[in-house]
């Protein structure tokens, strides 16, 4: 008994859960700086309740990774989207209205967003249907109609919520698979020239007025400093003034005096940057660069085909979501409603990580076990 | 078909490309933060610092003011403005009503103000009510949470511990206008910022430079709602950001006496008028009180328009200080200056008498003596002691105005006396060459006869007529009157010690001159026969001079009419100049009394109080020395009731 629980854990792949955890430390470190003076908003004790979601998304982590097989997550992937689905719907119908968007449901004490499940239950539908549906084939565009719809349908309820970020988010994990999947060189050139003429037929048509006044404020913020410009000075002027070192933990300015809204969910990495410079965010990089990398290593070491889609899948979930995040706080992108992984608060967020992290563990360990 | 792990090997290639484009786009994101926080980062850290720290000023504290005994005469007080920073200004439906409530404001004022200001940078506060009150202050203050945008903002103001008493001299502060900026920028070549404040008037402009210390300042956080709280810049993440502490202006310490001030204040109640009181021996200023007044403290403590409304449509103007800024006719009181003349040049001696017959003729003219039957022969002494006009008329028709104008000068008349002190007037001592020069004309004798008795175009102030008897008094030394004993730093290190400066000394030639000068001064009011012999006091042994200006050139007629039942602007101006004690003389104290009809009357009966605080508190010796020898020589009685001959009074 003990020597098999030995044998188990060695051959227990913890990188991924190590890997969780490094960022998420740093991450609530970095919350309960951000946040610390806000006393009379009651966002000082938030770090704690972040504690609280990470316990129960690493245990959610740990359980999926020792009882489930892969096998299982495949045999479950359409129920899982289908699941999601059905709670997105619940959203329109009876969704709880905060900042401005319809995205949360309420059920009793439990409030969740279920837009980030379906994350993962994308991911998972789409492993589902390319390891089963000529999974051989080099992609070209007819190929896509039926993946296309099961990404675009959660995607365009989501936008309509609205929450433009998490559709684009959806949009941008389905093209990560699909690119993976073998779309031919092609095809993608051609996409890309249909988004580009969709995304201007989009901008005229297809957005509210914040969300094209968010283009506007993102191609000259000091245009509108003073109103929606003000995120994104704010974030500049924070990331810029920590300079190479940071002014120190606990010592960002902007955040204490609260000229960054929403610094404990969108802006984390502002703060960040200000506490800690430029090296700081180079060491945060890199964390989730080795997190990433893990990740794509993986998928090119299973042995099935939709554990390796899968992973692919959830390396889009965390990659989009950092890279977005980290980008529109630099001012490299328009501000949309993106969090940074594993750093902002955010329980829902919190647990779909969990159980990315369990899956992935659990299907690295299977392919240890089966070895 | 493939299986299932060939399936995963064919996809590697793909795998590899997304893992490499990971990393370019974690590459462009790392560029961008070096882009950020190197090529940037001194910008932008500037930026974040000029965000949330606000420089604000920390006013010095003023110097303190004290009198010669080291009494306090000017401190300063905190005065609490409630201001709105309109940047910072939330739910105004809410915040301006509430706050009208709290300061009692009519509604829509704060609306009015913000309108009117509505083209000035958001970030510059705008006053909302100066000077509130603790219970106001208290409110705003614990409602801090709700009123977002409003704050208390603290100045120093002055408080003047006597209030009206000396405001002229002390002056006041008070805040720089817009058009005034230009100006005192120019003057002091400092950067002085619109409400600053500053010394406007007296002392306080004068020694501004002094007062008024070395503003500092600290750096105040401020978030985006506009809450400020103190940086402490315990961690030096900005280097060079260091708060200024306030440097405290000097204090002065006044030649001033306070007693001596409030006597005078007391003794001028119910007339209008000046007193100065000299130290004969330095030309330092004792007393100097001017009624009207006013209330200097509400000058730094936003003025109440109704107030400066009521100063300034005042007809008494009290606004002007009467020592300094007004000059009149110094009637009699200038006849010792004829009669140094007279001894001076040869003209007259002690044993010349002149026969008064209560008038003389000259030229065309005919001359009046107050004394309608004419004093008879007459001496110096008696000329001076019973101020008889045709003696010192007598005299001076014997030379010329030029002759006049210069011993006339060498006391110190008709010209500024160089008091520290804004906006003196010169006076005027007129010489032939002046009368062409300012009407194009002769001088003509006549005129000459009309000055020596102190009328004419002969000019001076209460502070030259004071300084005047300190000459007469001290054997001729002008001494620049001096307000300032010392200025010290708040260790109490004198920095600036001011001594006399003597601005000239005239040696006598005939050492009778000042011999019967004096006397004739002292039986004034000490022979019964002096104009002013009801006025002595006791103990005082004063020697000094009564003199009525006319304020309108009077006809013979106009001369003899009873004073009181003219009109008020009409009356004459009372005077009295004196000095004490004639033996040993001290200090010379000069009376004016607009419209007081006489100096024995109106003027002399406030150089008494004065001069009795002064031998009480600074020479109690002599004074009690004088109480004996006034003892006797049976003279310390003075009248149980002072009441006077009416006919005594016109001198």
């Amino acid at each position: 008994m003990y020597q098999s629980l030995v044998a188990y854990l060695k051959r227990y792949d913890f990188s991924f859960i190590g890997s969780f955890f490094a960022i998420f430390l740093v991450g609530v470190l970095n919350l309960y700086s951000a946040t610390h003076s806000q006393t009379h908003d009651g966002l000082h004790m938030l770090y704690r309740s972040q504690i609280i979601w990470w316990l129960m998304a690493t245990a959610t982590a740990i359980i999926v990774s020792i009882i489930f097989n892969p096998k299982t997550f495949e045999r479950v992937s359409y129920f899982a989207y289908g699941v999601t689905f059905f709670l997105l719907i619940l959203v329109i119908i009876m969704g709880d209205v905060g900042m401005g968007a319809q995205r949360w449901l309420n059920f009793g004490p439990i409030r969740m967003q279920p837009s980030e499940f379906m994350k993962l239950g994308l991911a998972m539908a789409l492993a589902r249907y390319f390891s089963r549906v000529h999974p051989e084939r080099e992609l070209v565009l007819k190929d896509l109609i039926v993946p296309g719809l099961i990404a675009a349908i959660p995607a365009v309820m989501v936008i309509i919520q609205p929450d433009l970020g998490t559709g684009m988010l959806l949009l941008l994990i389905f093209s990560m698979v699909i690119f993976y999947k073998r779309l031919k060189w092609k095809t993608i050139i051609s996409l890309i020239m249909a988004a580009l003429v969709g995304g201007v037929l989009m901008y005229n048509f297809g957005l509210r007025e914040y969300q094209r006044k968010r283009i506007h404020t993102f191609i000259d913020p000091y245009a509108d400093a003073k109103g929606s410009g003000y995120n994104a000075i704010q974030s500049e002027i924070a990331i810029g003034s920590g300079r190479l070192f940071g002014k120190g933990f606990k010592n960002s300015s902007q955040a204490s005096l609260q000229y960054l809204p929403e610094n404990h969910t969108d802006f984390v990495f502002a703060i960040f940057n200000e506490e800690h410079g430029f090296f700081g965010s180079m060491f945060l990089v890199l964390l989730y660069l080795i997190l990433f990398l893990r990740l794509i290593w993986l998928a090119s070491s299973v042995q099935r085909f939709y554990d390796s889609v899968l992973v692919i899948g959830i390396t889009g979930i965390f990659f989009w979501h950092t890279f977005i995040n980290m980008s529109m706080v630099s001012g490299m992108m328009p501000i949309v409603g993106i969090p940074l992984p594993m750093m902002s608060y955010g329980g829902s967020a919190m647990m779909t990580y969990g159980v990315c992290i369990g899956m992935v563990t659990a299907i690295s360990n299977s392919r240890n076990f089966f070895n | 078909m493939f299986g299932e792990e060939e399936l995963v090997k064919v996809h590697k290639n793909r795998a590899g490309i997304i893992g490499n484009i990971m990393l370019a786009c974690f590459g462009l994101i790392l560029a961008r933060l070096w882009y950020l926080q190197v090529y940037k980062g001194e910008q932008l850290h500037q930026f974040s610092i000029q965000n949330r720290l606000r420089k604000e000023v920390v006013w010095a504290p003023r110097g303190q003011i004290f009198s010669r005994d080291e009494q306090l005469l000017v401190d300063n007080i905190p005065r609490y403005d409630a201001i709105i920073t309109p940047q910072y200004l939330l739910e105004r439906d809410e915040t301006i009503p509430r706050l009208e409530k709290i300061l009692s404001l009519e509604p829509d004022t704060i609306q009015k103000l913000l309108k009117k200001n509505a083209n000035q940078a958001t970030y510059r506060p705008i006053t909302v009510k100066k000077n509130i009150d603790f219970n106001e202050l208290a409110q705003i203050e614990s409602l801090n949470a709700d009123l977002p945008g409003v704050s208390v903002q603290t100045f120093i103001s002055r408080e003047y511990k006597d209030k009206d008493v000396g405001a002229h001299l002390l002056g006041y502060i008070s805040e720089i206008s817009q058009d005034q900026l230009p100006k005192f920028k120019k003057r002091d070549s400092f950067d002085y910022r619109l409400g600053d404040f500053i010394g406007q008037f007296g002392v306080e402009e004068q020694l501004d430079r002094y007062l008024r210390g070395v503003n500092g300042h600290e750096f105040v956080e401020v978030d985006s709602r506009g809450r400020r709280k103190r940086y402490i810049n315990t961690d030096n993440l900005f280097k060079g950001i260091e708060d200024e502490n306030p440097t405290q202006g000097m204090n002065v310490r006044l030649t001033i006496d306070r007693d001596m001030q409030l006597a005078a204040y007391t003794a001028l109640e119910g007339k209008v008028g000046s007193v100065v009181a000299i130290d004969i021996e330095t030309g330092e200023i004792l007393t100097m009180v001017s009624r009207p007044a006013f209330d200097p403290s509400q000058f730094s403590r936003g003025l109440n328009p109704e107030y400066w409304r009521s100063l300034i449509t005042n007809k008494l103007n009290p606004l002007r200080d009467r020592n300094i800024q007004e000059h009149f006719s110094p009637g009699s009181t200038f006849k010792p200056v004829t009669g140094i003349m007279g001894l001076e040049e040869n003209l007259v001696d002690e044993h010349s008498d002149v026969v008064c017959t209560g008038s003389l003729k000259f030229g065309r003219k005919a001359y009046h003596c107050w004394k309608k039957e004419g004093h008879g022969s007459t001496s110096m002494v008696k000329a001076i002691r019973e101020s008889c006009n045709i003696y010192f008329q007598k005299t001076a028709m014997r030379t010329g105005i030029d002759t006049l104008a210069k011993y006339a000068h060498l006391l110190g008349l008709g010209k500024k006396t160089g008091i520290a002190l804004p906006r003196e007037v010169s006076g005027l001592i007129p010489t032939e060459e002046w009368k062409k020069k300012r009407f194009g004309e002769e001088w003509q004798p006549g005129e000459t006869l009309s000055c020596s008795i102190g009328q004419s175009y002969v000019l001076t102030s209460t502070i030259q007529l004071a300084q005047a008897y300190a000459v007469i008094a001290n054997g001729g030394k002008i001494y620049r009157p001096q307000l300032v004993k010392e200025i010290y730093n708040e260790k109490g290190e004198i920095t600036q010690p001011f001594k006399p400066e003597l601005v000239s000394d005239f040696k006598f030639k005939n050492p009778n001159t000042l011999r019967l000068v004096r006397e004739g001064l002292y039986q004034v009011l000490n022979n019964q026969k002096g104009t002013a012999y009801y006025r002595r006091g006791k103990g005082l042994q004063m020697a000094g001079k009564t003199g009525t200006a006319q304020v309108v050139r009077a006809s013979a007629d106009k001369v003899y009419q009873k004073c009181d039942q003219m009109e008020y602007q009409y009356r004459h101006h009372g005077i009295f100049v004196a000095f004490a004690p004639y033996k040993n003389p001290k200090v010379a104290i000069a009376v004016l009394v607009e419209h007081g009809c006489s100096g024995s009357g109106a003027a002399a009966p406030v150089v008494e109080p004065v001069m009795t605080t002064y031998m009480k508190k600074y020479q109690p010796e002599l004074y009690l020395e004088n109480l004996e020898l006034e003892k006797q020589m049976g003279t310390s009685i003075a009248p149980a009731a002072k009441v006077v001959p009416v006919d005594v009074d016109v001198d």
